[in-house]
């Protein structure tokens, strides 16, 4: 009888089991994930790159002025050097241009293309006193990188100190002052310690941000940007001199920097879905392979590939869209096949797993 | 008779059994789905590049000169003559289309600076024999405060605000601040009578669904003598189109002073850049000592005016947010009973166009009916553009609205920007929306808080 009653109790539970309507299956809670990635973008990345670009940017100010007083070879070269390593550091903050670098259009006012030779020579041959609240004042397409790329570099990528006029020399000076002024109030704007500061709009999403009403929609404005630099580079900057077959239609023309400045911005799509620059942060990553590990394969080989193939193409990009076609070509279509794997898998990836 | 109850029994527990079956109704269906403010052609992205979404659907084709619209959108231009995009000025307001349109969207009421997006019109009296408004001599209709290095620009456009302090009666202060305009820096002396037109730059998504409007379906609104005296009169602004020659109705621009997109665009061209195109051919200081007499006109090509006219064509509209909040609802219900909506017109259906099945037959939620309405005198710019008198302005759109902050921080209303807030914005109203500003002012403190939160999810 105790056996029957056994029996018939097993099977009793078995049978309210098998009436269990569906299976309840429990969805991961991300959220703190979710939220130490915003705060590591902020904190680990955004910030570090800004202070990063003021810091070269003054190193290259010290050097300005001091060859402005005595302007001899040795610090020309440095110079260009600095210039370099300022807008490598620039570049990769591009994969990133939302918040004040675009409230406040920080970025048309140091990165503006093309220069307008024009008024560049008007400017020199007037007399106005070239100080540094003039610059200010004047159209971006007279101030910022390109302007002080070709007054160091020259149009064959091969000037004197000699080389400058008064003028020249004076212009220079507030030019880097100007830029350096600028790089300062792009750092400020993410320093935390600032009142206002952006880097409270990013981990407060969702959270009493005014800026982003959820988590969800601070993700989407990273991916955005990530795929943006991804379009500009792959069909602007790379696709412009390329199909007109015309050096003149590079950016970075004096310095023949271009390559450098496009594998800097996928570099910079790399930094922003690792959050790695000088420390690493939990990125976007963790999120997508806790739940998505093909995406996240995915994504990482596609960046991978597309850094990997700009060292098939000559460096000086004026040069390569002559006899590179080829290579030029696969290295737009690697980062257009990113481009697309972001702004489709990984914007739906956001749009169903990130919940506020 | 058993067989009978049995039978409506089965019937009855059918039908109760699949009503109960039937999930919550999400949307009403008189409004099909009012999440989709643009239709078929609706983003669901509500961040800063909510404004910036292609069509749907575009043929590869068709997305390739999207794209070419975008780049140019964004190209600075530089002086003549230039290997490439040379043409700007020699006077102008701004270097490109997204120095003004910042992400698509809205710019900052200042002038004279690289990030301004505040134009300011001038006209002398009289019309011409289009009712357009009469240029100033040496002025044209429109001053361009910047210039090209050794040209000169036109005037120096000064703003001054003065500030007024009012309030709610539940004791909740708004602040309003009134913009004073005046020039200084003249070119040359101006000598005949003259009024001046503040216009901040609007933001561009969704004007191709506008524009395929019928027009029959916009005048049905018109009431030139409020006939249902209700005080709202509303009238259709009839503009000179300088592509078809001939009269239209105008739709774009704070007077809907502009029939079609593409004469919106060459005039952008042309009057804040000072860019020359097969419809504007002559630079805008045609006339003056220092116009360019450079033979390389036009100075954009026909292909890229009409890529950029597709652009601003074919952007989407953002999604409305939280339409199913009981406060969202509560806002709506006082939206309505505040008579906003009577202007602000909440839904269209566009015309079938066969050539274009993006913008065809969409059913849209614009909340603007582009007639042109009396807002008052604190608005007014006393100055007439065509059938537009000195108070009236054309009902601004309010899609995309709460995400002004969003897409451009920080956020400006109105047609010169001078209200900072929604409140601001909604308390400058006066003249036919006296009515619908009063209802607002006597609401509790929840339900006008449930009005700007509908607002929000526009």
């Amino acid at each position: 009888m105790k056996h029957t009653f056994l029996t018939l109790a097993i099977i009793s539970i078995l049978f309210s089991s098998g009436c269990k309507k569906e299976e309840v299956v429990t969805e991961p809670n991300n959220s703190q994930l979710e939220q130490d990635i915003l705060n590591d973008f902020a904190s680990d990345l955004v910030y570090p790159n800004y202070s990063e670009i003021y810091t070269r940017s003054n190193s290259m100010n010290a050097l300005v002025q001091s060859f402005v007083t005595n302007p001899d070879e040795p610090t020309l070269e440095l110079i260009r050097q600095a210039w370099k390593s300022t807008r490598s550091q620039w570049e990769l903050s591009e994969s990133y241009l939302f918040g004040p670098v675009d409230d406040f259009s920080y970025d048309p006012m140091m990165d503006t293309w093309p220069i307008n030779h024009v008024d560049l020579d008007s400017l020199l041959s007037t007399t106005d006193a070239l100080t540094p609240a003039y610059i200010a004042t004047l159209p971006t397409s007279l101030k910022g990188f390109h302007p002080i790329e070709y007054l160091i570099f020259g149009l064959s990528g091969t000037r004197s100190a000699g080389d400058f006029t008064a003028r020249e020399l004076e212009y220079l000076s507030s030019l880097s002052t100007d830029l350096n002024s600028i790089t300062l109030s792009l750092k400020n704007s993410w320093d935390p310690a600032q009142p206002g500061n952006f880097s409270v709009q990013l981990k407060t999403a969702g959270n009493g941000s005014n800026r982003f009403a959820s988590r969800k929609d601070a993700f989407i404005t990273i991916v955005n940007a990530m795929a943006g630099i991804c379009d500009e580079v792959a069909n602007g900057k790379m696709e412009d001199p390329l199909i007109a077959q015309d050096s003149l239609l590079e950016e970075s023309q004096f310095s023949h920097n271009s390559l450098e400045d496009f594998t800097n911005n996928i570099r910079g799509v790399r930094n922003s879905y690792l959050c790695t620059f000088t420390t690493d942060g939990k990125g976007l990553n963790e999120l997508v392979a806790s739940m998505n590990i093909s995406l996240d394969n995915s994504i990482r080989s596609k960046i991978e590939a597309a850094i990997n193939s700009f060292s098939a193409i000559d460096p000086n990009y004026g040069r390569a869209i002559y006899y590179q076609q080829v290579q030029i070509m696969n290295t737009q279509s690697l980062i257009n096949d990113l481009k697309s794997t972001l702004e489709t898998d990984l914007i739906d990836f956001i749009q169903t797993n990130v919940k506020d | 008779m058993m067989k009978k109850f049995f039978f409506g029994a089965v019937i009855f527990s059918f039908i109760f059994g699949l009503s109960r079956c039937r999930k919550a109704e999400l949307f009403p269906e008189d409004d099909f789905d009012e999440r989709l403010s643009g239709g078929s052609q609706t983003t669901f992205d509500f961040t800063a590049q909510a404004f910036s979404h292609a069509f749907a659907g575009l043929s590869g084709y068709d997305e390739g000169i999207h794209d070419l619209g975008d780049a140019h959108f964004e190209q600075s231009f530089v002086t003549a003559p230039a290997m490439f995009f040379g043409g700007l000025g020699p006077a102008y307001n701004n270097t490109s289309c997204v120095s003004c349109h910042h992400n698509d969207g809205k710019g900052v009421p200042n002038a004279g600076f690289a990030e301004s997006s505040l134009l300011m019109r001038i006209s002398t009296d009289g019309t011409d024999e289009h009712g357009g408004s009469i240029a100033v001599p040496g002025y044209g209709t429109q001053i361009q405060d910047k210039s090209v290095l050794g040209k000169f620009k036109e005037a120096t456009v000064n703003i001054n605000y003065s500030y007024q302090t009012f309030t709610f009666p539940d004791g909740e202060a708004y602040e309003l601040r009134t913009p004073v305009y005046t020039l200084t820096d003249l070119h040359i002396p101006i000598s005949v009578p003259y009024t001046l037109s503040p216009r901040l730059a609007p933001p561009v998504f969704g004007l191709g669904l506008l524009e395929n409007i019928s027009e029959m379906d916009i005048i049905a609104n018109a009431d030139l003598s409020d006939s249902n005296n209700d005080g709202i009169s509303g009238k259709p602004n009839y503009v000179w189109d300088p592509v078809q020659s001939k009269m239209m109705l105008g739709r774009f621009g704070h007077k809907s002073n502009t029939a079609t997109i593409l004469t919106q665009v060459a005039a952008a061209y042309n009057n804040d850049m000072g860019i020359t195109s097969s419809v504007f051919q002559n630079e805008t200081t045609h006339g003056q000592s220092q116009t360019d007499l450079l033979a390389d006109d036009p100075e954009v090509p026909d292909s890229i005016l009409h890529a950029v006219k597709f652009y601003v064509q074919t952007l989407q509209v953002p999604a409305r947010r939280n339409v199913n909040s009981a406060e969202v609802i509560r806002g709506k219900q006082l939206f309505d009973q505040a008579k906003c909506g009577v202007c602000h017109t909440p839904t269209f259906r566009t015309s079938v166009n066969v050539a274009f099945p993006a913008m065809s037959n969409q059913l849209i939620h614009p909340y603007t009916d582009l007639l042109v309405h009396d807002m008052g005198s604190g608005l007014a710019d006393n100055r007439s553009d065509y059938r537009a008198d000195g108070n009236e302005w054309r009902t601004a759109p309010l899609w995309g609205i709460g995400l002004y902050e969003t897409v451009n921080y920080p956020a400006y209303y109105l047609h010169d920007g001078r209200a900072r807030t929604l409140v601001e914005a909604v308390m400058w109203h006066d003249g036919e929306a006296r009515s619908s500003v009063d209802f607002v002012k006597q609401l509790s403190t929840s339900d006008r808080k449930a009005l700007f939160v509908f607002l929000k999810s526009l």
